[in-house]
């Protein structure tokens, strides 16, 4: 499975754990689809961040493209 | 269940839109002539384009371009508005400033060897289309000269050389040109002779002459392998049209003949023919025909310009000019129904039409204007219905406005009770889930002005008819939902349902007709009105009506004489009553497209000039969000002293909507009533503050305050959040159900300041909804 990346630089910081994020591999879905992206990651407890611009841009147009699947 | 559509319906429903169907110049042309394009092209100021045009239909243009007496002039819809077209003057400007321009394709040969006796107009004609189907071909002329009668013109109205062009092209295409027919008179037995030595005889009656009279559909001499045709007509007037019409024709059945299929089937087509065209005038100004400075000349370049640029381009799309859905897909109902049609047949790949399918309003306004009722928002939404059906109905569009009306009918904001006091109702409000949304305020004056005024007992119902259901093509949503409504209203002792919503009382009256309903508008102009007290508008207001009410004339005359009770000038928009708008909530399109659903709302608002009236709250909210001052009727009948001027109130946006639903179920248990609501969530207190932009971007993503409070609760009771030390804000997420929201904010002491919010359909792996 291919993995793309979407990792950028970020000021946001784990509130519980105190960590800068990290880029790390993780799986999202969809309807049935599954895909591996890198996104930044507390380190320490795994809270993914997915930021504004990747919610709004390319996550949205393959929202879309699943649904029309 | 049925499927939407199978062939026959689609075959069916492309035939009732008619933007397809000829140009009326087209169809009076015998050889149907595409003197659309023509025109188009010379008005473009390409010649060589409309020379092309020409060259595909017309068997030697640059005689035919001249000649020709151009019956489709009579025809021309400019004829209603000025004067026709000088289509012949044209073709002459067209042809005598171009060589061909296309060489039409010759098929391989064949068998079946064909003689046209008689080299006339129509002869010449016959012999190149035979040719050019791949017959070998014999133009057998008594001098070996072709042209017949056309020879005899002065060179002026026709040059020499185009004959000599025209020998040329018949030799190119492969027709034999032999000298030696018989002299005029003794064709009889020539033409006898040929039959047998041929498979198939042309007789050009230009030329030549025959007893027998020639079948005017097929041009076949009696039963044997002899066509005629061309000559004078019965009225011994010599038309250069006619002339190509019978060459052709007769062409086409020898070819039949030689093929041994039926000479006359489905040749209804052929020359001269109706047309279902509608093309519509009104507006366009008459413009007279444009006459060349020298009329022996001919047009100048300048000249043919400006003529060819009277030509209206007669087509229909008297739907598409009014309806913002189909300009934005760019289809007319018959192209939009085959792109349905191929959407819902695929197995395996992207459904691109899914957006199209549900974009659209449903508001039928399309149907009203077409002249065959095409039923382009049947067909949207029994499709949607089949893809959710059949598991292809994308979860997006729609998921929002059903959770909105599951809020309506939830614990929160549903409501069903007798008139305090009374056990029985001869009467139920049900002022609808968008106006208790918009005008709580207005939905208690109502109430209690019906109870003061109505005897008998006035129960009232908050909730929702289930149409955002229908629409979405969720029918078994949809019918739970109006079960439900119909179960309360008999428990309730069957009262007269009066409904303020023109949607509901569309619902109720295509799906629960059983009800006896009636609409607030039609019942309060039965009574005394109260005496107004509130703001009044400056100046007349343009009065919208929704699209929902586009049937219920009755209805809508009861508005307007309310109007006049309440001495409110109105203006009558161009495009109201029975051809009205939608606002781009009908059939849900402006969660399927939001832009689209703008400008629909836009379109509505500028149908007239000056600040507005509604009488459905989603009208009124979304023209207001369009930027058009716009009050609700109810805001005049039943405004007081003091109110703020409702032309002045903005679109109260989703979360307002919410919570006015969910307040206006409080306060009328609490006042009415004296009942204790169900108590609100822990989070449901918490203070937010939220700048005004911010709100509307929230708005805008269809995240509700609900949702910011949902986030922070979880954010607070997890401890799972992210901090930006530089800003000092906080950004959590939470997911509900199927979308997750995440926030960005920070905790001051007086309330959560919030700075974004935006979402995502695609699942984190934490997440386990």
């Amino acid at each position: 499975m291919t993995s793309f990346s979407f990792v950028e630089t970020t000021a946001w910081q784990c509130a519980g754990c105190k960590l800068p994020l990290q880029p790390a591999e993780v799986k999202v879905s969809y309807l049935n689809s599954v895909f591996n992206v890198e996104l930044m990651v507390c380190p320490g407890c795994g809270f993914v961040l997915v930021p504004e611009s990747l919610a709004t841009g390319k996550m949205l147009a393959v929202e879309q493209l699943l649904e029309d699947k | 269940m049925q499927p939407a559509m199978d062939q026959t319906q689609l075959r069916e429903l492309e035939s009732r839109c008619i933007q397809e169907e000829q140009p009326f110049c087209t169809a009076a042309c015998p050889i149907h002539v595409d003197v659309r394009a023509f025109m188009a092209a010379l008005a473009k100021d390409d010649v060589r384009e409309a020379r092309k045009i020409l060259d595909r239909t017309m068997p030697f243009p640059e005689i035919v371009g001249r000649l020709c007496d151009a019956p489709c002039r009579h025809a021309c819809k400019r004829g209603e508005i000025g004067d026709p077209l000088a289509v012949g003057r044209l073709e002459q400007f067209c042809v005598s400033r171009t060589g061909p321009m296309l060489k039409l394709p010759k098929l391989p040969a064949k068998g079946g060897r064909v003689a046209v006796l008689g080299a006339g107009l129509s002869g010449m004609t016959a012999a190149l289309d035979l040719a050019r189907k791949g017959r070998p071909t014999a133009l057998i002329t008594p001098d070996g000269e072709i042209g017949g009668r056309l020879r005899l013109l002065p060179d002026t109205d026709l040059p020499g050389e185009t004959l000599v062009q025209a020998r040329k092209l018949l030799e190119g295409y492969g027709v034999t040109i032999i000298a030696g027919g018989p002299p005029d008179g003794a064709i009889g037995a020539t033409a006898a002779r040929l039959a047998g030595e041929y498979d198939a005889v042309y007789c050009d009656l230009d030329s030549v002459e025959l007893a027998g009279v020639p079948d005017p559909l097929t041009l076949a001499v009696g039963a044997g392998n002899c066509f005629a045709g061309g000559g004078p007509g019965a009225d011994d007037n010599f038309s250069v049209i006619k002339q190509v019409e019978d060459g052709r024709r007769a062409a086409l059945s020898i070819e039949r003949f030689l093929q041994k299929v039926s000479l006359s089937a489905q040749r209804d087509r052929e020359g001269s023919c109706a047309t279902r065209m509608v093309t519509v005038i009104d507006r366009i100004p008459p413009a007279a025909e444009i006459r060349p400075a020298d009329p022996a000349g001919g047009y100048t370049p300048a000249e043919a310009l400006a003529e060819a640029g009277r030509c209206i381009q007669c087509e229909c799309m008297e739907c598409v000019k009014q309806c913002a859905y189909l300009r934005e897909y760019k289809e007319y109902p018959k192209t939009l129904v085959r792109k349905i049609y191929n959407n819902l047949a695929i197995v395996q790949g992207t459904r691109s039409a899914n957006k199209t399918i549900n974009a659209c309003s449903l508001c039928g306004q399309c149907t009203v204007i077409c002249p065959h009722d095409f039923p382009v928002a049947e067909v949207c939404r029994s499709t949607r219905r089949e893809m959710v059906a059949t598991g292809h109905m994308p979860p997006s569009p729609h998921d929002f406005a059903l959770e909105d009306m599951r809020f309506s009918l939830g614990e929160d904001c549903r409501l069903g009770r007798h008139q305090p006091g009374h056990a029985t109702s001869r009467f139920l409000f049900y002022p609808g889930c968008q106006l208790a949304g918009s005008s709580p305020e207005l939905v208690i004056r109502a109430y209690e002005f019906l109870v003061a005024r109505l005897e008998g007992g006035v129960g009232l119902i908050l909730g929702c008819c289930g149409i955002p259901a229908h629409w979405a093509g969720q029918h078994a949503l949809f019918t739970e939902t109006l079960d439900e409504l119909r179960a309360e209203v008999d428990r309730m002792g069957r009262p007269t349902v009066i409904a303020a919503c023109s949607s509901c009382l569309a619902i109720f009256g295509e799906q629960a007709p059983e009800l006896n309903v009636t609409s607030l508008w039609e019942l309060l102009d039965g009574l005394e009105l109260p005496e107004h007290q509130g703001p009044r508008p400056p100046a007349a207001l343009v009065l919208h009506d929704p699209c929902t009410a586009r049937h219920r004339p009755d209805l809508r005359a009861s508005v307007r004489s309310l109007c006049a009770k309440l001495d409110l000038a109105v203006i009558e928009p161009e495009f109201g009553g029975e051809l009205t708008d939608c606002c781009g909530y009908g059939g849900l399109m402006q969660f399927a497209n939001r832009p689209l659903g703008e400008k629909a709302a836009r379109v509505k608002a500028e149908r007239g000039s000056g600040d507005g009236l509604a009488y459905c709250a989603m009208c009124r909210d979304n023209l207001a969000a369009a930027g058009r001052p716009v009050a609700h009727l109810l805001d005049y009948l039943f405004g007081r002293a003091g109110d703020p001027d409702p032309l002045a109130r903005a679109n109260p946006g989703f979360s307002v909507r919410h919570e006015n639903r969910a307040r206006l179920k409080q306060r009328l248990l609490a006042r009415l009533w004296q009942e204790e609501s169900v108590p609100m969530p822990a989070h449901a207190a918490m203070r937010l503050a939220i700048a005004p932009e911010v709100a509307a971007l929230l708005d805008c993503r269809l995240i509700l305050e609900e949702d910011v409070r949902q986030v922070i609760a979880h954010a607070e009771s997890s401890g799972r959040y992210l901090v930006d030390p530089g800003t000092g804000h906080w950004l959590a997420s939470f997911r509900p159900v199927r979308v997750t929201y995440w926030i960005e904010y920070e905790p001051t002491d007086a309330a959560y300041r919030i700075y974004n919010g935006y979402s995502h359909r695609m699942r984190l792996p934490e997440e386990t909804p």
